[in-house]
């Protein structure tokens, strides 16, 4: 752009482009609100009631919730530049690690709140480790989160012996079972995960520093932005949200087991992505992340009640992907 | 077998799986026990003795779920048994790739048979015919190859058999009543297993004039169970009968029944897994039966193997060679019987 | 003159909400080196991908060879004899010199390459050019910046191109190498093929031009005209619209007995610098002057922290910095402004309000939390204390013009209140008109009690905007002296006698020393 000299009011200059950006933000969550909109119109249309009901929703809700929060931990990684592929095997290994004979043994000296701890630590863990060997040890996030994929199913079928472990701590069960209006704890839990998160990206230096180490790695850093430890709070972070699954999984299937979370690492991505986080980083939204857990999570359960095969779901999910995304590209650039 | 009732059918299942006990002799329990002091045993007493020494090439699929495990330890724990087996196992792999080159390796190493239970049955069967050309025979456990002239022998659990014996105890269940909602848990469905169990359940139900309502698909494992099992008790408000294939992915759909609060159906389990049992047996929840898949096939084809190296037959036919097919039966458990098969259950 | 070889008449081409070119005029004849002139934004570089091909255009003419023409993609573009070396060479790292010359259209029999041939083709070329020592075989991403340059040029000829469009070629070059970039393009033009040369720099455009078209705001101000004799403050007034008069602000004496604020000690790290000592008082500019490869930004990164010292201190207001770390020389009141400035300095797609407070983020938070009002309040503040243009703190960065940019480093600094501030090349890819904005806020920063420390490639400018100079050659400073006591041609001697003492040691140390 030229530099012609503005003077005058600024005013009427600063409003209009904020405008601009708000209304980019909006069309490109337009998209996927309409998707989702059109998949509750099928689910109407097709179901009526059954999806309509009440249970149906919370049921919904509750299936999106453990692989939405992971889908949350992964939109701060991926803003931030990296990606992480052992999301679903730190989810196994924490789920695992919290139900062992030892750790249920604590559990009922201690109180439940063993277990949950214990998942969360373990994820953190996990999570740390990645961290480390990406900022410190150079290894790109691709390759060490890869490793770690291999080694912490790997760890998690030795604890449980390839066996399914089932919680036995009545604590725990309660807790995370428990419903306050009708609706399940962990449903609470992913919405809180949800707000948390939303805060954390947008209204923290938190969030501001994983926007300019995602955005340019270099700048931040000349900015004296510690990158290296930022990057290991991300993957401790999105470590952190894996604990929690595990825990919200460890609630919903009563069982730890290293089967637990197999693939979720393509799903969490893919909400992401057609969420509209960018796979280069640098800009991301909590937003756009939960309105694709939730179209996936709503597909398999209009599929399901349309008692139609998981082929065809399979079929369904790429073609949402790829429309989810030209939509979003299309609307983006008529408002810029 | 058209003409016969369910109930006669049940028994003559019930028998077969009887004398394929006897003359596959207690597979399991041979390797725990010193004496081996038991009838079965007893009658296989030819087939015990040591013999010359023979190398088994051994390759399944990954364990990662407890049948599977399952399979491959009692293989091992049978392998560890015979004083005259010399077992080289490869590690599971759920690569078909990765298993061919296996296969390829067991050849090279020129071992005298190859037990294969192959990740996917058509994949192998040409590696497997390769084996059988350069006078390898080879044992093909489960899964089986697209070719005859792939597998000396054959064991086979019975997919279509465990759909029949599901349907059949429903149809017990319903006792006439024609407008019972029954609905299905598959496993992967894209497994021809999956498929052959749901072709035998729906057959079993038209028997007796039933169908299947809601049918949805997991993967055999419980997260998977219980994610489709939560959306199935939405899509279906009221169901009189459910069949879930498998007992791993099962303990995911007993959580997302025990979630929804549902307790008005009957719910048959799949494979034996000793969790199943044991709740069979407490009878305080929707599991009533389930359907054995026997995790003993490895073990099975470990025996058969040595025999056929070693050319010899089976002491208790009077055939000369060892059969080219052995399935084994699907039976039923329920708070009845369930003493019998306890000890055969695999942990998940 | 003879026919034209291409022919512009008022080409427009504009973008959703902006007339990028507006009514361009432009006429290019065989065996001439025509140089374009403009400011950044003015339109050259929509222009230079109008005759690449990669851009239609929405109206106007291009007559090739007295025919008109129309570019559909690129390829047309090259098959019709023009080729362009942007600026950030587009040659693949990891093929080797003779691959790349040939990409697009390998030498091929039956899909096979032919190996021979291709090296054989690319070392006729290279020779012709004058460099028969970058050896075909070598990979791309050994060579220096001059040596891909050539690379470049030898890939425009492959392809018969009778017009070579070359986009600040001399931007990544030292003055040597420049030097052999100008011989080439002379044996160019003596072969018939014509040039159009895109640079900042006038005296360059002096020293190789033949005529000249002046852009302004995406239209053709001047063409025509003589690239040798037209005066610099006609060139620069076409270009800005207004008259320059004093390029270099004048200076102000910092207090004397003031104690030093930045006090570099005995810094050295291997293969890069040694034994570097200086000081620097409030309120005083110190420039670093030298050659590019000769670690003058390799010291300033290490100052700050962004490279680990192996030896020696550097101490802020009696305090030693920990070795290595940004961070603490961030707290301790640095600031740096890189050298490159899109790729180290600016988070591009981020607005610009984020850009100047991301240094300063937990003076705007609570608990953690952002403040949002106030810190967008304060980065606009330190945004019109710099005078970015336009005045937009919500605008997105990667928009603004290069001298807008580089004010946008600076105001982030100011938002910092940092003491001290490490300028690394502050006036690159910046147009002449705002240089000397630039220049005057570096000297009131000065003015208002910060160390300054500058370095440039433009010894002219080191020598103008500081108060003392340090020069630098092969990682050493071999003279520091007040700015008034030396002039170009005494640092130029000082690092060529440095040059010449130091030669075998030279090409075994310089880590950029194959140069052409």
């Amino acid at each position: 752009m030229s530099t012609s000299s503005v003077t005058g009011s600024t005013k009427p200059a600063t409003a209009h482009p904020q405008k601009r950006a708000r209304s980019l933000g909006v069309a490109r969550n337009l998209g996927l609100v309409v998707a989702l909109v059109l998949l509750c119109v099928v689910g109407l249309v097709t179901a009526g009631d059954r999806f309509a009901s009440t249970n149906n929703v919370i049921t919904v809700l509750s299936l999106a919730s453990a692989i939405g929060v992971v889908a949350i931990g992964m939109t701060f990684v991926i803003t931030g530049g990296g990606i992480d592929l052992s999301v679903g095997a730190i989810v196994a290994l924490a789920s695992v690690w919290a139900s062992t004979t030892g750790t249920q043994a604590m559990a009922e000296n201690v109180g439940w709140i063993v277990i949950v701890t214990t998942a969360i630590a373990v994820g953190i863990a996990c999570g740390v480790i990645n961290g480390v060997l990406i900022a410190y040890g150079k290894i790109v996030p691709f390759i060490a989160t890869l490793a770690m994929l291999a080694s912490a199913r790997g760890l998690a079928e030795i604890l449980a012996d390839r066996k399914t472990q089932i919680i036995r701590d009545q604590g725990f069960r309660d807790a995370l079972g428990a419903r306050p209006f009708g609706v399940p704890v962990i449903v609470f839990l992913f919405a809180l995960v949800v707000i948390a998160g939303w805060f954390l990206l947008n209204r923290t230096t938190f969030g501001r520093r994983t926007f300019a180490v995602g955005g340019n790695t270099e700048a931040a850093r000349l900015a004296g932005i510690k990158v290296q430890r930022h990057t290991v709070y991300l993957y401790a972070l999105l470590g952190a949200t894996c604990g929690l699954a595990a825990v919200m999984l460890m609630s919903r299937t009563q069982t730890g087991s290293s089967t637990h979370g197999l693939m979720w690492e393509l799903d969490a991505i893919a909400a992401v992505v057609i969420g509209g986080t960018l796979l280069s980083g640098g800009r991301g939204t909590v937003v756009g992340t939960l309105l694709g857990v939730l179209i996936f999570t709503t597909l398999t359960n209009v599929f399901t009640l349309n008692n139609l095969s998981t082929s065809v779901q399979a079929v369904a999910k790429g073609v949402i992907i790829v429309v989810a995304v030209l939509l979003q590209q299309r609307l983006a650039n008529r408002t810029t | 077998m058209s003409t016969t009732t369910p109930r006669r059918r049940l028994l003559a299942i019930g028998g077969a799986f009887a004398s394929a006990a006897l003359v596959l002799s207690a597979c399991t329990n041979s390797s725990d026990d010193d004496g081996g002091d038991n009838a079965a045993n007893a009658g296989a007493a030819d087939n015990a003795e040591s013999g010359e020494t023979v190398r088994i090439g051994f390759s399944a699929p990954a364990a990662d779920h407890g049948w599977m495990a399952a399979i491959t330890d009692a293989a091992l724990e049978q392998a560890d048994a015979f004083d005259d087996v010399e077992l080289i196992h490869a590690e599971g792999t759920n690569d078909v790739n990765l298993q061919i080159s296996q296969v390829e390796t067991f050849i090279n190493d020129k071992v005298d048979a190859i037990v294969l239970l192959p990740f996917d049955g058509a994949a192998m069967t040409d590696v497997a015919t390769r084996a059988m050309e350069a006078g390898i025979p080879v044992i093909n456990v489960d899964r089986e190859f697209d070719s005859p002239f792939a597998a000396r022998t054959t064991v086979l659990g019975d997919n279509y058999g465990m759909g029949v014996s599901a349907g059949t105890y429903i149809c017990e269940q319903a006792d006439g009543d024609t407008g019972a909602v029954v609905a299905e848990i598959a496993g992967i469905d894209s497994l021809p297993l999956t498929q052959d169990r749901s072709r035998g359940f729906k057959d079993a139900l038209a028997d007796c004039g039933l169908k299947v309502s809601n049918r949805v698909a997991a993967e055999f494992t419980v997260e998977t169970g219980e994610r489709a099992a939560a959306n199935l008790l939405q899509a279906a408000p009221k169901i009189d009968f459910l069949w879930n294939h498998d007992d791993d992915q099962g303990v995911g759909v007993m959580a997302a029944i025990e979630n929804a609060g549902r307790d008005e159906f009957v719910m048959v389990g799949g494979a034996g897994s000793a969790n199943v049992m044991r709740s069979i047996e407490a009878d305080d929840t929707v599991l009533k039966a389930t359907v054995i898949y026997p995790s003993t096939q490895g073990a099975d084809g470990i025996k058969l193997a040595r025999l056929i190296a070693q050319g010899r037959s089976m002491s208790d036919l009077a055939e000369v060679e060892v059969p080219r097919v052995v399935q084994l039966a699907a039976p039923t458990v329920t708070k009845e019987n369930v003493d019998q098969y306890m000890d055969s259950a695999f942990e998940s | 003159m003879s026919e034209p070889l291409l022919q512009l008449t008022g080409i427009v081409k504009t973008f959703p909400g902006v007339r990028a070119l507006d009514g361009v005029d432009l006429t290019l004849r065989a065996g001439e080196v025509h140089c374009l002139l403009g400011q950044n934004g003015a339109g050259k570089s929509t222009l230079i991908k109008v005759l690449s091909g990669a851009h239609a255009v929405d109206e106007g003419e291009i007559r090739l060879d007295g025919e008109p023409v129309s570019f559909g993609d690129p390829q047309a573009a090259l098959d019709a004899g023009i080729a362009t070396i942007y600026q950030e060479l587009d040659l693949v790292d990891g093929l080797s010199v003779a691959d790349n010359i040939f990409l697009g259209h390998e030498k091929t029999r039956l899909g096979f390459a032919r190996v021979a041939d291709t090296r054989r083709a690319a070392r006729e070329l290279l020779t012709s050019l004058g460099h028969p020592e970058i050896r075909p075989a070598r990979e791309i991403g050994s060579l220096s910046a001059a040596g891909k340059q050539i690379v470049s040029v030898a890939r425009a000829l492959s392809r018969r191109a009778r017009l070579i469009v070359m986009d600040e070629p001399s931007a990544v070059l030292d003055p040597d190498e420049v030097e052999g970039l100008f011989r080439v393009i002379e044996g160019l033009r003596a072969s018939g093929k014509a040039i159009l040369y895109i640079s900042h720099r006038l005296e360059e455009i002096r020293r190789i031009g033949d005529r000249l078209t002046v852009l302004k705001d995406g239209r053709t101000v001047a063409a025509d005209l003589s690239a040798r004799d037209t005066p610099t403050s006609e060139l620069v007034a076409l270009m800005t619209g207004r008259e320059v008069s004093a390029e270099f602000p004048r200076r102000t004496e910092p207090v004397p007995e003031a104690p030093p604020l930045l006090v570099v000690d005995g810094l050295g790290r291997d293969g890069e610098f040694e034994d570097v000592s200086f000081s620097v008082r409030p309120g005083e500019i110190v420039g670093l002057a030298g050659l590019v490869g000769a670690g003058r930004s390799e010291i300033v990164e290490t100052v700050y922290g962004a490279r680990r010292a192996h030896r020696g201190s550097v101490t802020v207001d009696g305090r030693a910095l920990r070795r290595g770390s940004v961070d603490a020389a961030v707290a301790a009141g640095l600031g740096l402004c890189p050298e490159e400035r899109k790729s180290q300095g600016l988070v591009l797609d981020e607005v610009v309000s984020r850009n100047i407070s991301l240094a300063s983020l937990t003076r705007f938070s609570r608990l953690g939390a952002t403040r949002d009002a106030a810190e967008r309040a304060a980065a606009h503040e330190a945004a019109r204390s710099v005078d970015v243009r336009p005045d937009d703190p919500d605008r997105v960065t990667r928009t603004l013009s290069g001298g807008n940019q580089q004010k946008v480093v600076l105001a982030r600094w100011l938002l910092r209140s940092c003491r001290v501030l490490l300028l690394d090349e502050p006036t690159r890819g910046v147009d002449v008109g705002a240089r000397s904005e630039i220049y005057a806020l570096i000297r009131s920063l000065a003015d208002d009690g910060l160390a300054v420390v500058v370095v440039s490639s433009d010894i002219d400018e080191v020598l103008g905007l500081s108060d003392r100079v340090l020069v630098v050659a092969d990682g050493r400073v071999v003279h520091a002296a007040a700015s008034d006591s030396l002039d170009a041609h005494a640092v130029l001697d000082l690092i060529l006698a440095t040059h010449e003492a130091a030669d075998d040691h030279t090409a075994a140390h310089d880590p950029k020393g194959d140069a052409a």
